[in-house]
């Protein structure tokens, strides 16, 4: 009997201490599905974009079977002549060939009056390039292949400087000698 | 055909492979493609490479160091997404 009463106060006295409360947090916007995408399975697509989707979209940026026989300035792609670069780190090379690799022209940045670390600087490329291409130009060469072999800081300045001398590049390859077995190379610079 | 005779004669025939044409004379997209494509086919860092000869004990730290930046990588990336997620349940969790 008594043990009821103690309850009942209990409870009364809770309820009348308790007034304030506190409510768990509720979410006041509603959890919309269509909202969270479907998940990526590696999957191309909107999201994932690459180098080779990129690539694929500009066909015509690379050769392929008919571009042999494509006409630049009325000639064949295979019969233009061709402009050879040997970058170093030392000195820029330039090689002008016909399409059979006769060599018509040939410069360099040493023999365009640069000396010694001077030979291997972008500008000295650069030079070296315009001048090249002046004189292909009075020899009657006006589109050229381009093909650089190296790596080195006359090599974006070297084509560019073809241009600026008034040659029109068709395109641009590479053909950097690289071995995934080479033979032992020279021994490390000790720093 | 010429293509066939091409490719049979040389694995890397010139003006075949890694060639761009250059569009509207823009010479500067051309080489940048170029470089790029050649960067992610990892030619110039094989070309870095086997400049000077690399002793045993370099390649062994060059190969872990690799090993140790790519987990740390993955997992920065995770963490990265995990914390620009988007299409939260509740986009400001803590703050009512």
């Amino acid at each position: 009997m008594l043990s009821a009463i103690r309850n009942s106060l209990k409870v009364s006295i809770n309820n009348i201490v308790r007034t304030f409360q506190t409510t768990t947090p509720v979410a006041t916007e509603k959890f919309d599905h269509k909202r969270i995408p479907a998940d990526d399975e590696g999957v191309q697509g909107e999201k994932i974009i690459d180098l080779d989707s990129v690539l694929k979209a500009k066909q015509e940026l690379f050769p392929t079977a008919e571009s042999d026989n494509l006409l630049f300035d009325g000639t064949p792609y295979k019969d233009l002549s061709v402009c050879n670069i040997r970058v170093s780190h030392n000195n820029t090379i330039f090689t002008m060939t016909d399409a059979a690799g006769v060599v018509k022209l040939i410069r360099s940045c040493g023999m365009e009056g640069f000396k010694n670390t001077k030979k291997g600087t972008n500008i000295a490329a650069q030079t070296t390039a315009i001048n090249l291409a002046t004189k292909a130009v009075d020899r009657g060469i006006r589109t050229i292949r381009v093909r650089v072999r190296g790596l080195g800081p006359g090599r974006l300045s070297a084509i560019k400087g073809l241009q600026m001398g008034g040659l029109q590049i068709v395109s641009v390859t590479d053909n950097t000698r690289v071995s995934w077995n080479p033979p032992r190379p020279r021994k490390a610079k000790r720093l | 055909m010429f293509l066939t005779l091409k490719l049979l004669a040389n694995r890397h025939p010139s003006f075949i492979a890694r060639t761009v044409f250059v569009k509207n004379n823009n010479v500067d997209d051309a080489c940048r493609l170029v470089n790029r494509i050649l960067g992610k086919e990892g030619i110039l860092e094989q070309y870095r490479l086997t400049r000077y000869y690399e002793k045993p004990f370099q390649t062994r730290r060059r190969v872990n160091h690799e090993k140790c930046k790519a987990i740390y990588n993955e997992d920065m990336e995770r963490k990265i997404q995990f914390v620009l997620r988007k299409n939260r349940h509740e986009p400001f969790p803590g703050c009512h």
